[in-house]
């Protein structure tokens, strides 16, 4: 048992999957327990696999085992997993997450219809993403890549009764189906030179100069277009707020944690082929600094608590964009973990906090709740300045690296618009706690039936606020060491060389000021429930409010530009089809064709004798063409 | 000897007038029998082809023997379809079987 | 020399009486042409030197079929009696001009064609290849085709039966 059966990871969750699809109805309690059981197993064979990996073998080259799937011509197709650090990482938040929110979602989940359906998808889900990072070629990855699409579709949609989640579902994943087609684009190009699906042959192969530039360049835009519609980066953020309709736990799961960070994680994986392409690093820069600045906005002025994360989540993958752009896919995936970890703890909290409230997500209706909910409140507290990036919670360490970094790639002018957007993060961070756990009760027939939630719920909670402490820890080389690790995070991770973290006293103290100033700022708005100074600012400046308000209007630009582009468009087509195609084409034919049988049917008079006559005249005309032609 | 021209042109009128007579009768038995005349051509066709032409002679005879052969068969046949017909129509015209159309 | 006008007279006879099939106005008398125009033609055989199939010729057609005919004209007599009804159909000019140009393709192309003579003295047909040639090198056809008969003979009879529904 070693990294070698690393596969099983993803093989128990899909099998439990099918278990509780077929026949979870009829197990007792439904078969949540079998899920919890099957993802605890991933959990611990998680360890196992991460020991062996760092005790075998030649330090930590990369493991790989490929089988033959099939041959095709002169191509031959394998599929293998391939366990290298940024897979250990993915894995391990993968397993955390999925079991944390498994748990919490016992509590969650109580009672409602297709409960086992429910847990079912969730380890189709931990499969997929399982199977998504340890895929050793692009044609797996793209398999798990729809996989986890449909898994976020089925979750997202869960409460099918409901036509806004219907809708979100479906926004979700035309969204992201927009960028997978990109996806699938680059996946065919990059395979067409090099003639292989092979992630790390793939590399080589454009490292040797094996594409054209031009090529390449168009190859990495449209892979890292499938990247940003799974990871919601601008323009295709739109569907993860709506996809807060779903289940809060798998908001929690899904849609902060694991499934959004699949993109960074290909172009993590992909980093040394974008490096190759002049530009594209700076593409996923100002793609990652645009969304994170853009999102930071919107979220200040979104009162449901969801979308407000939801943003934040958006914001933060951002940053992990940002960190790749800059070329550390060290730090972005440090920042991945961290994020994971402090992020999916405020989903959970703000799920117990939807749970508690019977399902009152709006901040205008809450407040006060801390006193009522102490240990949601109080996790909720360490996940906000986790966000915030207060020092020593795991969001300081990771966001200070990724500042630090793109200070050295960029320069000036992303260094200070990264302090913007960690600034807007602070402050809506603030915000959001104080709106909802501090201050009056807003409503107080809410706040009466308020409950803390029980233990299923809050020890995942606890669990993953220790484990926003102290994750970002491993940051440092002694830290790193003492678990076994050559060092710290930045020296298990790493693409071309590992980096000795050092802290830069310069940034740690702007991140400190920027983080604190944040904070500041959105007690002096908001402390004890009072509104009036946010509201002053919204009337001094109503058109930037309601911008940041209705999202910077991307929905409707979008609705707009359906609306008439695409429907213009189709009322064209449809038009040609109906009167072009059909009328004349179809029916045309048709109808020319009945109306000349409808002529011609009188030649048949059905009497032998006129038929005798037609072949005997046939018989002399071929006689008098024989003869013709004989001469 | 007569030569083969003769013969081959004495079945291709023969043949003619079979053909008129399927043509222009509308008696389902002369039809038949006009029939029989073109049938009869052919098979003269046939012998006459072999006696001038074929080394062994007579392999238009035994053509000839499975065309009258065949013929007698489809006579027996076509005769019992008439009289079938002509008990239910009472008629052995045989334009007025026209139900084989539109 | 007299064999050849014998020949003439014969191929006279047969046209004439063929003729007589297609445009006589009585089915009766029609019936009676085509039995002399199938003799006629049992009278060709001869004349080919192929008298086994002459003597097959008159019995079958001659015999069998001519009475077969006669049989099924009495049977399908027309109720009407005494009232003429055209033996020709509406189409019958169409057919003579059909007839007429299909019987000149024919001859034209028996006459102006030169057919190759294989055979040195056609006057000495080997009849007695006959039963060789039918039961070893068309065994299988000869087998079929008595099938044939058979079938033929229990559809005829079949087809032909009177039902006690009707």
């Amino acid at each position: 048992m070693g990294a070698e059966q690393a596969w099983l990871l993803a093989a128990i969750p899909a099998a439990i999957f099918l278990v509780l699809a077929l026949v979870g109805r009829y197990l007792p309690r439904q078969g949540d327990w079998l899920a919890v059981l099957a993802i605890g197993a991933s959990f611990v064979l998680f360890f196992v696999v991460l020991v062996d990996f760092l005790t075998t073998g030649d330090g930590l080259g990369p493991f790989t085992r490929a089988i033959e799937w099939t041959q095709i011509g002169e191509f031959e197709l394998t599929m293998g997993i391939f366990v290298d650090p940024i897979t250990i990482v993915m894995m391990g938040v993968i397993t955390t997450v999925s079991l944390m929110v498994t748990v919490f979602s016992i509590g969650y989940m109580k009672g409602e219809p297709r409960y086992f359906w429910y847990f079912a998808v969730l380890q189709g889900f931990a499969a997929s993403m399982l199977l998504l990072v340890l895929a050793d070629n692009l044609l797996l990855v793209y398999v798990a890549w729809e996989l986890v699409g449909v898994s976020s579709f089925l979750l997202i949609g869960f409460y099918w009764e409901r036509r806004s989640a219907t809708e979100a579902a479906k926004k979700a994943f035309i969204t992201t189906r927009i960028g997978d087609v990109g996806l699938l684009i680059g996946i065919i190009l990059l395979w067409r030179e090099a003639g292989t699906f092979s992630i790390q042959e793939i590399i080589a192969f454009a490292q040797a100069g094996g594409y054209g530039d031009t090529y390449l360049l168009i190859a990495s835009i449209a892979v890292f277009l499938g990247a940003i519609g799974k990871s919601a980066q601008i323009p295709f953020h739109v569907w993860l707020p709506d996809a807060m309709e779903g289940p809060t736990p798998v908001s929690a799961l899904i849609h902060a944690a694991t499934m959004v960070v699949a993109g960074v994680y290909l172009v993590a994986r992909l980093l040394p082929m974008f490096e190759v392409v002049d530009g594209m690093l700076l593409i996923i820069t100002i793609v990652g600094l645009a969304t994170a600045l853009m999102t930071g906005i919107i979220a200040i002025a979104q009162t449901d608590i969801k979308k407000v994360l939801a943003y934040s989540t958006v914001g933060q993958l951002g940053f992990m964009f940002i960190a790749l752009g800059a070329g550390y896919p060290d730090v972005a995936m440090f920042h991945l973990m961290t994020h994971a970890f402090f992020k999916a703890l405020l989903f959970l909290g703000s799920g117990s906090v939807i749970l508690a409230t019977h399902h009152n997500q709006e901040m205008d209706k809450l407040g006060g709740l801390w006193r009522k909910m102490p240990i949601t409140g109080t996790t909720f507290l360490i996940g906000s300045l986790a966000l915030a990036g207060l020092p020593p919670l795991a969001g300081f360490w990771s966001k200070d690296e990724i500042w630090v970094v793109t200070d050295g790639a960029w320069g000036g002018w992303a260094t200070v618009l990264f302090g913007i957007a960690a600034f807007l993060t602070a402050f809506y961070t603030a915000r959001l706690f104080i709106r909802t756990f501090m201050g009056k009760p807003q409503d107080e027939h809410v706040f009466e039936h308020t409950h803390e939630s029980p233990s299923v719920m809050t020890l995942p909670l606890i669990f993953l606020a220790i484990l926003s402490v102290v994750s970002g820890l491993v940051v440092f080389n002694e830290v790193g060491t003492a678990l076994g690790f050559p060092g710290g995070i930045t020296e298990f991770v790493f693409l071309a060389e590992p980096h000795v973290y050092s802290i830069d006293w310069t940034f740690a103290g702007a991140s400190l000021a920027v983080a604190a100033i944040g904070i500041f700022t959105g007690a002096w708005f908001y402390w004890r429930g009072r509104l009036d100074r946010s509201t002053a600012v919204a009337s001094w400046q109503p058109a930037l409010y309601d911008m940041a308000r209705n999202k910077f209007y991307w929905d409707d630009m979008y609705q707009a530009g359906i609306d008439r582009g695409l429907l213009g468009f189709s009322y064209i087509v449809s038009w040609f089809d109906r009167y072009v195609v059909n009328d004349t084409g179809v029916d045309g034919t048709a109808q020319t064709t009945g109306y000349a049988g409808f002529i011609l049917k009188h030649i048949q008079t059905g009497k032998v004798p006129n038929y005798a006559m037609a072949i005997t005249l046939g018989i002399i005309v071929l006689a008098l063409a024989g003869l013709a032609v004989r001469g | 000897m007569v030569p083969v021209e003769n013969y081959l042109a004495l079945s291709g009128i023969l043949f003619a007038i079979g053909v008129y007579g399927v043509l222009a009768r509308r008696n389902a038995i002369l039809v038949l029998m006009s029939i029989e005349l073109m049938l009869n051509a052919v098979a003269l066709n046939f012998v006459a082809f072999a006696v001038f032409m074929d080394p062994e002679q007579i392999t238009g005879a035994v053509v000839a023997v499975f065309v009258i052969t065949v013929a007698a068969a489809e006579v027996g046949l076509a005769l019992a379809i008439v009289i079938r017909y002509f008990r239910m129509r009472a008629t052995s015209n045989i334009d007025e079987a026209a139900a084989l159309k539109w | 020399m007299a064999v050849e006008v014998l020949w003439w007279l014969f191929a006279i006879l047969i046209v004439g009486t063929a003729l007589g099939v297609v445009v006589s106005r009585s089915v009766i008398h029609a019936a009676i042409f085509l039995l002399v125009a199938l003799a006629g033609i049992a009278g060709m055989y001869v004349f080919l030197t192929v008298e086994f199939l002459a003597l097959v010729q008159l019995l079958i057609y001659g015999g069998a079929v001519a009475v077969l005919v006669l049989l099924a004209l009495m049977l399908t007599r027309q109720a009407t009696g005494g009232e003429r009804i055209s033996l020709n159909g509406p189409q019958a000019p169409f057919a003579a001009i059909a007839a007429i140009g299909l019987a000149a393709i024919l001859v034209a192309s028996a006459v102006v064609t030169t057919w190759p003579r294989l055979v040195d003295d056609p006057d000495a047909v080997p009849l007695g290849r006959i039963s060789e040639v039918l039961f070893e090198d068309f065994g299988a056809t000869f087998i079929l085709v008595s099938i044939l008969l058979l079938v033929a003979v229990v559809g005829a009879i079949i087809l032909a039966r009177q039902e006690d529904a009707e």
